[in-house]
């Protein structure tokens, strides 16, 4: 208890040094933001839900530093895939029911924190982060180097990121092979000593570069490359397949995964309109053989001097993994086995996908004296969006998962002190 | 060997050209305005994409904050 509450008291005399810093070195010091999402899908079976809060604090004490840290969780309730099997098995297997649905409740956390430092035009930033939950643990560091060139109209930033994560799996029996692994039950024992409960670990590698240049005073690009390389354990435990007449099987993943995306955006402001146009391109593509385009268009402009409206739409097309098939015990091409490695997640099938969204943001900056006489800056936003899903193999025993639709709201404050 | 050439031209060439282009900073007003964002409000993207990635088998490409206004 005493411990804490020294704790405390640091806390409140950090916080404390950087109000009174406030009003000597800088206007503002220190940032807090707020984001809530909530993400419902429906009506897949799976009714999933998700409420994801999100905290942060950023402290700039000085013009060369600035910290950070933050909360945030993902709250799930909902059902999952727990057996997946395809038209070929139901329909040499009539009247059973090899779809099961299992409920899921569980809830992320993650505490993040980090420092930038900035000489010039150079800014260097690097973070941690810890997550958990009840199978999953996560730990990553990342770093980035940012520069502006060409006086200012260049800016060129490369980011690194690495994550160790681990993964709660169900011990097996050495005899069997993959096809007749078990998939977890639950969660219960994970990370602990039981002996039906093992670890497994997934490396993360992320790379990134980037390029945003100025080319008018209406028009600003940007260049980004992503590669991220995975290597560990990739399978949803919980998932069993059916890969063969009464024989199933625990999801089975290959191991290792190189992943690459180049994206080309660009703003652009019509000054007859008041409007800018953004517009963005990703192109990807991995060692599993997902390929996929992503299209973004959005338009935004005020309303008035402090509101904001956004309009976004989104288009998103995919190809299947080379592994993916919707039936491995057999059926015509595109079904049938693929090799030693099976899925039963949608998010290997081909589909497209498509989302209208609008967002309203509202600022207030402080002029001679503060707002409330504490605040330098307030915003607030909200958004809201319908994204739909066209699965173009991916079935529930069979039966084509039609009107998939997941909404989307989130709301956003940020105070400047 | 074609290869090297053609890149080293396109490299020198658009470090060149990256040097000829410039916005004087009193026409960068707009520029710096956050509505030049790249992606609008980092906030509330960033919301978004933790949302939608989980349901796609793609990933990256994100944007990264600034809007090109060297203003930071």
């Amino acid at each position: 208890m005493r411990l804490q509450l020294t704790r405390w008291t640091a806390a409140l005399g950090l916080a404390g040094a950087l109000w009174c810093a406030s009003g000597v070195a800088r206007a503002q010091v220190v940032t807090f933001d707020t984001a809530h999402t909530f993400y419902h899908e429906a009506p897949t079976r799976t009714n999933m839900t998700v409420y994801s809060p999100n905290t942060a604090l950023k402290a700039s004490p000085w013009s060369w530093l600035d910290v950070n840290g933050g909360y945030e969780a993902d709250i799930v309730s909902g059902a999952s895939v727990a057996t997946k099997a395809g038209a070929a098995y139901q329909a040499t297997n009539p009247g059973a029911d090899v779809i099961s649905t299992a409920s899921v409740k569980d809830v992320r956390h993650r505490g993040f924190g980090g420092l930038g430092l900035k000489k010039d035009d150079v800014t260097f930033t690097g973070g941690f982060s810890y997550s958990t939950e009840n199978d999953y643990k996560s730990r990553t560091l990342n770093l980035a180097l940012r520069t502006d060139a060409f006086d200012h109209n260049s800016q060129f930033e490369i980011s690194y990121a690495r994550s160790f994560d681990l993964v709660c799996d169900r011990v097996q029996s050495s005899t069997d092979g993959f096809a007749r692994f078990r998939a977890l039950e639950d969660s219960k024992g994970c990370f602990t000593d039981v002996p039906e409960r093992r670890t497994r670990d997934l490396v993360v590698d992320g790379f990134q570069g980037s390029w945003s240049q100025s080319w008018t005073p209406e028009l600003v690009t940007q260049a980004v490359y992503s590669a991220q390389v995975l290597n560990g354990f990739q399978s949803n435990p919980y998932r069993s397949i059916i890969v063969g007449q009464g024989i199933k099987g625990q999801e089975h993943h290959p191991e290792n995964r190189a992943r690459h995306a180049l994206a080309l955006r660009g703003n652009y402001y019509v000054r007859p309109l008041k409007t800018v146009f953004r517009l963005g391109l990703r192109g990807y593509l991995d060692s599993w053989e997902v390929k996929s385009v992503t299209t973004e268009l959005e338009a935004e402009r005020y309303l008035g001097e402090r509101l904001r409206l956004a309009l976004r739409g989104r288009f998103y097309k995919q190809g299947g993994a080379v592994f993916w098939s919707d039936d491995y015990t057999g059926g015509d091409v595109p079904l049938g086995p693929k090799g030693q490695y099976f899925t039963g997640d949608r998010e290997l099938s081909p589909f497209y996908s498509f989302l209208v969204g609008i967002r309203l943001g509202y600022a207030v900056e402080a002029q001679k004296s503060r707002i409330l006489g504490i605040l330098h800056n307030v915003k607030v936003g909200g958004s809201f969006d319908v994204v739909h899903f066209n699965y173009e193999q991916y079935t529930l025993g069979g039966a084509p998962v039609g009107n998939a639709r997941a909404f989307i709201a989130a709301l956003n404050a940020s105070l400047g002190f | 060997m074609r290869c090297p050439v053609v890149l080293f031209i396109l490299v020198a060439s658009t470090a060149s050209s990256l040097g000829c282009v410039t916005v004087k900073p009193q026409e960068r007003a707009l520029l710096a305005d956050p509505i030049m964002q790249f992606e609008g409000d980092q906030a509330t993207a960033a919301q978004l994409r933790h949302a939608i990635e989980n349901r796609e088998g793609s990933y990256g490409g994100a944007g990264v904050s600034g809007g090109g206004c060297g203003c930071n």
